[in-house]
């Protein structure tokens, strides 16, 4: 009796969180004619918000995975004074309202903050361009990077890097040939996660970079001005943005797959087997 | 089974209830009430944001009480909609131009707003302050050249003002009852009394509220001699007191 | 020819491991309980572990020196360091792990047996397999020092004798400085020249095999020496058993297949002692008089003839041994263990 309790709670579990996630999206679509759907994409509007959330996303996704690499390996494999500190540090904009972070972004970067005389004086300015939007998605996006990637590399047994050593392999080598191919499974869930945040980014753009159609309105800006003015738009872009999300998830989950013969990009590769 | 149905009845009894009866008074109010309107009633859960967001989530069926536009487009097309009851004016307000303290462009009139490279934040088309801004800037005569200096489009007024305060933007349009609150970071551009368009401020109750009493009270506070005393203070113009 | 030598101390979690060896081209075997510290000395020998004090040399050239500061990182020596169950590299192929260090990993392959496993993953191969790729990988290398955590212990005991035999004449056959570390003694004794038992940080004795059986310096070598170990001539009988004939002369029967030179290997405890030879179904029956009788703790360690047999003090007196008395020993083939010795 006991096992049969078992077997429907979870599976009424199971069934409210599925039906729980998948009724707001499947609502969106039954919303949308298919029709609309399609002559939206001819929506200059959107055009313009995809074109920019594709490049800011990108370029603020490529930046995070080069920097925050290096970065997780240093946390994950060295210990010293402070390391619980640093990484508590890289958590915080996890914990952040995301208009704190805009906040916080304005005070280090805009006209007046921290380096505004600095950047002044190389004639940058960073307030409403599309390097602010980067610098918004980047910041918003690092710790999810940062963490899962930190996981990902303390997965590596430490056997395997010890015996790297011993064969005579340097830093470089240990990294690249035993440390990166080991965790890379890891490494694209996390990065997965990360790059979707970034596309959804919302409140630390709208206050770092403002929003202007072309220049620094990204998807989810763009589907909130249009609430304003044309609900029906608003759908059809939010419509449009949950497939595009949809895609970049799948072909990462795909090329996950076609590497380690495994979908949940979960999977950590172990060491010597027993 | 027997277990089942109880599970269900336990979450379904836990779970918050998602109709009005059993929430608190609710008042949905255009983002420049925000300092105001706690002073004259300081009981309501007050929800800010674009009167437009707000006639929309009314629309949707969100559990307002009480709805206070910035323009009354909105609160009249849902009177029209039999989604409130007949709006009633209770403030008017103005448009100024806000600069950082500091001036950073160097701006003292309207005018200078089109010059090259200002950098220059006003409400999206949809919001009240961004319509509102695009007429009066119409009725000057300078609406291109001024557009062509946008960096940004906000939804609601208070991140126009945030980006000004905060030094980010050469200059914004606001509403006057704007600046007081952040007096002290920035500096007042006046605009010319023949451009200002007709700004009014529209209450109007929710027709599906149960709270018929606390709405009408709310509403009553807000037009009694109090409330327009402190609308006044807060920089509000007040329409005519109307004949008993 | 190659030769290592140690002096070092690493501070651990309960106490203080301090130890100091010399190995020349031979296989010295750290045997002891786990947690004595044996793993450690390998590490410090690798440089992954770094002694609080001391030095580490490797045919003449110094890695390790606390007091003249000289401490060469893990890849800059030159060791062949077989982890316990091999840290092999799960996403290369096997020829890949042993061409890891460089050079082409071909010839080793073969002289190791496994020429035919090249394009295999680690995850397909069988622990003697890979233990095998575990050391070419280490020899690949070109070692000065070879180190051997463990090698057999992730074998089952079906493939551990002939792994055994296997590993002593590859030892034998490359002539390198090598440090084994087992907790199993007959491992030790099969496949090492020499034997260093650490207790707590401290190695209580030096020597082969054959001394640490016969002259156990304390308690804990004697109890882990424990083994008899003896030798002599083995062939194979027609009713399946191998009959070994000892060097004294006494002629014992195992279970154990084998010809030619053999170690026979026979633990104290599976003796038993009687005044008469019963009728029963060991094999083994050996007559001759009780050279001495050593306690330790409530047990009895009786030498009969060329065997150490271990009895209850109780037992003892109950049969009422006595030095110079002719008793019979017996223990049965199937605890009758043979290794090869070349």
């Amino acid at each position: 009796m006991s096992r049969i309790l078992f077997a429907a709670s979870t599976a009424v579990a199971a069934g409210v969180a599925f039906a729980f996630l998948l009724l707001p999206l499947v609502a969106i679509f039954l919303r949308v004619p298919l029709g609309d759907l399609f002559s939206q994409l001819g929506n200059q509007v959107f055009q313009d918000a995809l074109v920019v959330s594709l490049k800011t996303s990108l370029i603020a996704h490529v930046s995070v995975l080069l920097f925050g690499t290096p970065t997780a390996y240093l946390l994950a494999r060295k210990r010293f004074f402070g390391r619980g500190a640093l990484i508590t540090l890289i958590e915080l904009p996890l914990v952040l309202p995301p208009a704190v972070a805009g906040i916080a972004l304005l005070a280090a970067f805009g006209r007046f903050g921290l380096l505004g005389d600095e950047l002044d004086a190389l004639g940058i300015s960073i307030g409403f361009t599309q390097t602010a939007v980067v610098l918004a998605v980047a910041f918003v996006e690092s710790p999810f990077y940062v963490r899962g990637a930190i996981a990902a590399f303390e997965g590596v047994d430490p056997d395997l890097i010890a015996a790297a050593r011993t064969l005579g392999a340097g830093p470089w080598r240990v990294f690249g040939r035993v440390a990166l191919p080991l965790a890379v499974g890891g490494l694209g869930a996390a990065s997965a996660l990360a790059l979707a945040r970034g596309l959804g980014e919302f409140g630390a753009t709208i206050i770092f970079a403002g929003s202007l159609q072309g220049v620094t309105q990204t998807l989810p800006l763009a589907i909130y001005a249009q609430l304003d003015q044309d609900f029906d738009v608003a759908l059809a872009i939010s419509a449009l943005f949950v497939l595009v999300g949809a895609a970049i998830l799948v072909s990462l989950k795909v090329f996950g797959w076609a590497r380690h013969g495994s979908i949940s990009p979960f999977r950590f590769a172990p060491s010597s087997l027993r | 089974m027997r277990a089942l149905a109880a599970i269900f009845a336990l979450v379904a009894l836990a779970l918050p209830s998602a109709t009005g009866a059993g929430g608190s008074f609710t008042v949905f109010a255009a983002a420049s009430l925000t300092e105001v309107f706690p002073k004259i009633d300081k009981k309501p859960r007050y929800s800010f944001a674009g009167s437009d967001q707000l006639a929309l989530q009314i629309r949707q069926g969100a559990p307002a009480d009480v709805f206070a536009s910035a323009n009354p487009k909105y609160a009249q097309l849902l009177f029209h909609d039999g989604l409130v009851r007949k709006p009633v004016t209770f403030a008017t307000n103005r448009l100024i131009v806000i600069v950082p303290k500091s001036n950073p462009a160097g701006l003292h009139s309207v005018y200078d707003l089109r010059r090259d490279g200002v950098k220059l934040v006003i409400g999206d088309s949809g919001v009240p302050i961004g319509s509102y801004t695009r007429q009066l800037l119409d009725a000057i005569g300078i609406k291109d050249a001024v557009l062509e200096n946008v960096v940004s489009q906000e939804p609601d007024v208070k991140g126009i003002v945030a980006k000004v305060a905060l030094g980010e933007a050469d200059a914004g349009f606001v509403y006057a009852t704007d600046a007081k609150p952040v007096a002290s970071k920035v500096h007042k551009i006046l605009l010319p009394d023949w451009s200002q368009p007709p700004i009014k401020y529209q209450l109007a109750m929710v027709r599906s509220t149960p709270r018929r009493v606390e709405a009408r009270s709310f509403l009553n506070k807000v037009t009694s001699k109090r409330g327009r005393l402190l609308l006044k203070k807060a920089g509000f113009g007040l329409p005519p007191l109307k004949k008993r | 020819m190659g030769s290592a030598r140690l002096d070092i101390t690493v501070p651990l979690r309960t106490f203080e491991l301090a130890v100091a060896l010399e190995v020349g081209a031979e296989t010295v075997a750290l045997v002891g309980p786990s947690g004595a510290g044996k793993t450690t000395v390998l590490k410090a020998v690798a440089g992954l572990v770094r002694p609080s004090r001391g030095w580490i040399s490797a045919n003449g050239s110094t890695w390790f020196d606390s007091l003249g500061k000289v401490n060469r990182r893990p890849e800059q020596r030159a060791v062949g360091y077989v982890l316990q169950e091999y840290a092999l590299f799960p996403h290369l192929s096997v020829e890949k792990n042993v061409g890891f260090a460089g050079g082409q990993p071909r010839d080793l392959l073969e002289r190791l047996g496994i020429a035919g496993l090249a394009k295999a993953k680690p995850g397909e191969l069988s622990g003697g397999e890979r233990q095998r790729v575990a050391l070419a990988r280490a020899l690949a290398r070109k070692p000065e020092i070879l180190l051997l955590d463990e090698p057999m212990a992730a074998l089952d005991p079906h493939t551990r004798g002939r792994v055994r035999a296997e590993l002593r004449l590859l030892l034998r056959e490359v002539e390198l400085p090598a440090i084994l570390v087992t907790h199993d003694f007959v491992d030790a004794a099969a496949v090492a020249d020499r034997i260093a038992v650490l207790v707590d940080g401290r190695i209580v004795q030096t020597g082969t095999a054959e001394e640490l059986i016969a002259a156990p310096a304390g308690p804990f070598v004697a109890e882990l020496a424990g083994g008899n170990l003896l030798t002599g001539n083995a062939r194979l009988r027609v009713d399946g058993l191998t009959e070994v004939v000892l060097d004294g002369g006494l002629a014992i029967v195992s279970t154990d297949e084998a010809t030619g030179p053999v170690g026979v290997v026979v633990h104290p405890w599976e003796i038993s002692i009687s005044r008469e030879e019963a009728v029963d179904s060991a094999q083994n029956h050996v007559r001759a008089p009780i050279e001495s009788i050593v306690p330790v703790g409530n047990r009895r360690r009786v030498r009969v003839g060329p065997l150490t047999a271990e009895v209850t003090e109780a037992s003892a007196e109950r049969l009422g041994l006595k030095e110079g008395e002719v008793v019979v020993a017996t223990f049965k083939a199937t605890a009758t263990r043979l290794t090869a010795l070349s």
